[in-house]
């Protein structure tokens, strides 16, 4: 006999517990049979376990509310309470602005309604509640429409529940109902369009905007419940397990539910600005984020026999699953694989795994969690999923030119992780045609990044191995192999002088000089005689010769020379030779390079701005279309600052925790002491003020040792809050140089690719846009003989590439633009007026200007 | 999230016995920690490629290679530290089970590397080396404690410098004096002594003969005959004189991956979760 703790949890499921049986009426009838049994002695745990079930497996709502529903039956008042406490924990999550968890609150509302447990009209008023809310959001006088996301989020709450409980609202409460969906339409008038700009996967470089005819999230949430309305609330993909118990569940007491609240409108700033409008949108769309952007990545046969609100259910239910199971590998794919719905949709989930590896600005987990599903779904269905994801990445490659930069290298990272998971068998040959293409076309340049990252985690003649069988050409494309390029290596053409000083060096630290004595050395026999160049050159060329044999051996010679380095490159000038050298060290070794550096800088040994100069240096900036090594250092560069304040953030939230405990313990300690000395005591016969000498003893020196944590803590607080003052300082500092650069750095070129303010595609001048027609004509078939076709589609559209190579450069460098500040956006913000004042003038190109405010989402107006 | 299916006990299920406290101390210190075990892995795994795995968790402070304590060569296992605890979690959540260099690794957290904690680490000795503080002082590099990574131990040469210092260090400072020193006791210990004979005994080891960081490029020749990778690997790769190379190269040397367990006292030691599980 199984246990009801398993039976609730496993409820729906194919498991042991149920037998072999998955219906879902004796799945209820079984786990009712037990859970009624247990009420009486376990109704406290049995109620928060089950409140549990339903949040984190809410694609089994239905199943709960049903359970719920006939326990209604037999204990009114233990429903009465889970009502309750439903209502408290949607209250608590508005608050919070939890919006998983409220969705999924509402979601439960509407089945403890579809299973008779609630007042249908109380579900209506807490739809009204929310609406009202919303609509006074983004009413210009009353609201503050900068928080629609806010308002937004609340509609798609109220239109969320419909596909689970439209139909017995519709039935119930008619007239309301209708009320609410009038009153969202209303709301749909007054809102504003959300435009996608900025965080839409596929780039779209165009100066006029082109997603105005698109519908946003919310529009296209709205049509589809629209459809389902017109269709009579009918769809397959939600179980309606109630149904089948509805002649008991009458019977049961429906129960009110108390009215809810939502949180207040964030006030609008006092002097509003397009700045502090922008900023207060910006932070109200990272608090309600958009959930999930379709990538429509497959062609429409793979998904037409699913209905559009069928596909929102899946969506639903396939987003909820990766958000509450994260960290359950297990169980999260199984669930995936296994979703109550009565067709197949590997396609729609792999589309949507996708959608969230790549969403804009980040998605919920890392990459890397996204990585693992995959993973875990292809060895779940190894006969299915596999070909689905191959399916997903010819797309995605097919429209690479396309593909948001960010977006681009997140795909570059999963795909070469996902590869080595699987011995690195991928069809190379589909894409051999990439060596036809110029250096910086897109195509290629993926193919290249993925093979350099595969190397990375496996190695040089691995990779070689798995392409050389089908596409040996390939070859091409790898990188060198990393071996370290010791400038005084070769005996041919090395300087002599430079070399025994380097052999000089090399044995002094194989003597265990410590720093003091190399730099005297240095100092009086190396500087004096060949100059600073040599110097540095030799130097550095000996440490990291010696420090080149794992990361490691690095760190070290880091940690023990850092001095001598330190010493010799003590500016910006020089800082930027060093890093020259350590390129040249490891030009073989883009992964070396980007260590050494980083770890030069976590040393202080170079600085932020050292690395951004370098990195803009003309010889960089001329790879930044044929290859991602630069951006890679200068990406380094910038999450290193801005880690180093997230932590410093960190730390002074924890301080401060401790600086009211602190002050705590020592006025505590104060007052015991105070009330002990005024305590009169009798010592030898006589009344003395205070207790007696030994305690008083022992309280003064509590209450001066507590006052002295406490000062010290509030020191250690002041210290950190100057520390991170100067942080954002730098930080100013730093994205201030970062944009100068980029805007230098992009003039002339944007000047020279431009025509009538749009970049021009090819000789002949078509412009630059890719036919969106293309990759739904897509055949991404790969189950019988696909690959062949999907090859010469590729193929189409490798011939197809004409870009020329400055045109390639200018949308590249811009895409990073777009990418990077988007990816820092919140740290940028803090610095508009700045950036407005110092760098984005009136003659600024505006296509940079458009590739800084969509990073930041930033509403462009004027011109 | 998804407490349903965690195990509220799991984080410990093992003790490592030489963690100086209790066992709610170690479950308190594994909580916290922002360094994880690393096990499974290929004795040929190197540093770099770990590197580019775990940094996909977030950025790394530190990696250190676990070593055979005989051969001062890479046995199977490393630490990887992080900056902040969220990485450390999602290291341990979606790293562990997947694939590093054909063999599914498996990721930890582990209880080492914490500085100033309760069991008395020194004066926030490691925090020294932090790199990139924002209060960062120009006098901090030269106030280094010179300390020494194990790592280095398997060279000759600069490893063996290295090496002395290690001694040199453990005779004045206590283990408990920084972050290396609070390492060594889940490390291999130090055989400084017997190293010197027992690289006389494996003269011809090749990865005592060449550059370690060459390691790469000989991979190809490396043994790929592993009986535990992967069969469709060992089939796809055709190179029988490669395999060769190995035998004549190789066969010499005491295959580390072979090793017996509990050949010594020693051994368990230097892989602490050998032990624990």
């Amino acid at each position: 006999m199984s246990s009801w703790r398993t039976l609730v949890l496993r409820i729906g499921e194919k498991c042991t517990e149920y037998g072999a049986n998955i219906d879902f009426k004796d799945h209820l009838e079984t786990c009712f049979g037990v859970v009624r049994r247990e009420l009486e002695h376990s109704s406290d745990d049995i109620l928060p376990f089950l409140l549990q079930c339903a949040e984190e497996l809410p694609h089994k709502i239905p199943l709960y509310g049903t359970l719920v529903g006939l326990l209604n039956l037999e204990n009114e008042e233990f429903v009465r309470e889970v009502v309750e406490k439903t209502q408290t924990n949607l209250q608590d999550a508005l608050y919070t602005g939890s919006c998983n968890k409220t969705r999924v609150l509402l979601r439960f509302l509407t089945a403890l309604m579809c299973s008779k447990v609630l007042q249908p009209s109380s579900l209506i008023v807490v739809f009204e509640t929310l609406l009202s809310s919303a609509a006074t959001t983004v009413d210009e006088d009353k609201g503050n429409p900068s928080w629609q996301a806010r308002a937004d989020f609340y509609i798609t709450c109220i239109l969320s529940c419909l596909p689970w409980g439209g139909a017995e609202l519709v039935e119930q409460v008619s007239e309301e109902i209708d009320r609410v969906l009038v009153g969202i339409e209303a709301y749909m008038s007054i809102r504003s369009h959300v435009s996608d700009t900025g965080l839409s996967a596929f780039e779209d470089f165009d100066v006029n905007d082109k997603s105005h005819g698109e519908k946003d999230f919310l529009e296209d949430l709205w049509s589809r419940i629209q459809d389902l309305s017109s269709s009579g609330w009918k769809l397959e993909s939600v179980p309606r397990p109630h149904l089948s118990f509805e002649p008991q569940l009458v019977g049961g007491k429906a129960h009110d539910l108390a009215p809810i609240n939502c949180p207040e409108q964030p006030d609008s700033p006092a002097a509003p600005s397009d700045i502090s409008r922008g900023r207060e949108k910006y932070e109200a769309e990272l608090k309600y984020p958009q959930r999930i952007r379709r990538l429509n990545i497959f062609p429409a046969s793979k998904l037409e026999d699913i209905k559009p609100i069928d596909r929102f259910v899946v969506e639903e239910y396939l987003l909820d699953v990766l958000f509450f199971l994260n960290g359950c590998r297990k169980e999260g794919a199984s669930y995936m694989v296994g979703l109550p719905v009565p067709f197949r949709y590997e396609y729609l989930m792999a589309e949507t795994i996708f959608s969230q590896l790549l969403l804009l600005p980040q998605p919920p987990f890392r990459p890397l969690y996204y990585t693992l599903v995959i993973i875990d779904l292809c060895k779940a269905l190894p006969g299915a999923f596999p070909a689905v994801v191959a399916g997903a990445v010819r797309a995605l490659f097919n429209k690479i030119a396309d593909l948001d930069m960010e977006c681009r290298t997140r795909l570059i990272l999963w795909f070469a992780h996902h590869l080595s998971n699987f011995q690195f068998i991928w069809p190379w040959e589909e894409w051999a045609y990439v060596l036809e293409l110029p250096k910086w076309a897109p195509q290629r340049v993926f193919v290249q990044e993925v093979l350099e990252r595969e190397i990375r985690l496996s190695y040089w003649e691995k990779i070689k191995q798995s392409i050389i069988e089908n596409a040996p050409t390939l070859e091409e494309l790898l990188p060198p192999k990393g071996l370290p390029n010791f400038r005084y290596t070769a005996e041919d053409g090395r300087d002599e002088t430079e070399h025994s000083l380097s052999v000089e060096l090399k044995g002094m630290v194989k003597g265990r000089l410590a720093s003091k004595e190399i730099i005297s050395w240095i100092d009086e026999n190396v500087l004096p005689t060949h100059g600073l160049d040599v110097t540095l050159r030799v130097v550095i060329q000996a440490l990291l010769d010696i420090g080149s044999k794992s990361f490691t051996h690095l760190v070290t010679v880091l940690e023990r020379y850092g001095q001598v380095i330190s010493r010799l490159c003590n500016d910006q000038d020089k800082q930027v030779m060093l890093i020259d050298e350590v390129s040249y060290y490891w030009k073989n070794n883009t992964q070396m390079t980007a260590v050494a550096i980083d770890r030069m800088m976590g040393y202080r040994l170079i600085s932020n701005l050292a690395i951004v100069r370098w990195v803009f240096s003309q010889s960089n900036a001329n790879q930044f279309h044929i290859s991602d090594r630069p951006w890679e250092i200068l990406l380094n560069a910038v999450s290193k600052t801005y880690n180093r304040i997230t932590d410093l953030r960190k730390e002074i939230s924890f301080l401060k925790n401790d600086v009211l405990l602190a002050e705590k313990a020592s006025s505590k300690a104060r007052e015991e002491l105070e009330v002990a000395e005024s305590k009169i005591t009798l010592m030898d016969g006589e009344p003395v003020v205070g207790e007696n000498p030994g305690k008083m003893n022992r309280l003064r020196t509590r209450a001066e040792k507590s006052k002295q944590e406490e000062a010290s803590t509030r020191e250690s607080l002041e210290a950190k809050e100057a520390l991170l003052a100067r942080a954002i300082n730098e930080n100013e500092a730093l994205f201030l140089a970062l944009y100068k650069s980029f805007s230098n750095v992009l003039a002339e070129p944007l000047h020279d690719a431009c025509v009538d303010g749009i970049l021009q595609s090819s000789e002949k001048g078509d412009e630059m846009a890719i036919d969106p027609d293309d990759s739904s004509a897509m055949d991404l078939d790969t189950e019988n003989g696909g690959s062949k076709k999907s090859h010469s589609n590729g193929k189409k559209g490798g011939d197809s590439y004409n870009m020329k190579e400055n045109v390639q450069w200018c949308l590249t460098t811009l895409a990073y633009v777009k990418s990077i500040t988007r990816r820092f956006a919140s740290e940028i913000w803090p610095h508009a007026e700045k950036l407005d004042a110092e760098i984005l003038t009136e003659d600024m190109h505006p296509l940079l200007r458009k590739a800084i405010y969509s990073g930041l989402r930033r509403p462009t107006t004027g011109p | 999230m998804a407490s349903l299916f965690k195990d509220p006990n799991k984080i410990s299920a093992y003790r490592d016995k030489r963690f100086p406290g209790n066992q709610e101390e170690f479950e308190q210190t594994l909580l916290k920690s922002t360094t994880v075990y690393v096990g499974n892995m290929s004795f040929y795994t190197t540093e770099e490629q770990a590197y580019e795995l775990f940094s996909r968790a977030g950025e790394i402070k530190k990696i250190t290679m676990g070593l055979d304590k005989n051969t001062k060569t890479p046995c199977g296992f490393c630490f990887v530290m992080y900056y902040s605890r969220e990485d450390t979690e999602d290291a341990v959540k979606y790293i562990s089970g997947t694939i590093l260099d054909d063999r599914p690794i498996r990721v930890d957290f582990d209880w080492g590397f914490q500085e100033g904690r309760q069991w008395g680490r020194g004066r926030s000795g490691g925090q020294v080396r932090d790199e990139y503080r924002t209060d960062y002082d120009p006098d901090i590099l030269s106030n280094l404690l010179v300390y020494v990574v194990l790592n280095l131990s398997y060279e000759g040469g600069y490893g063996k410098l290295v090496q002395k210092e290690i001694e040199a260090q453990r005779q004045l400072v206590d283990y408990n004096a920084g972050s290396l020193g609070s390492f060594h006791p889940i490390m291999p210990p130090p055989q400084y002594g017997r190293r010197h004979e027992r690289n006389q005994g494996y003269g011809g080891s090749r990865r005592h003969g060449r550059d370690f960081h060459h390691r790469k490029r000989y991979r190809d020749d490396d043994h790929r005959d592993d009986d535990r990778r992967a069969p469709e690997m060992s089939r796809r790769i055709p190179d029988h004189e490669s395999r060769r190379d190995f035998d004549q190269d190789s066969r010499p040397e005491k295959n580390p991956r072979f090793r017996e367990r509990g050949d010594s006292e020693e051994d368990d030691e230097g892989d602490h979760h050998r032990r624990r599980r």
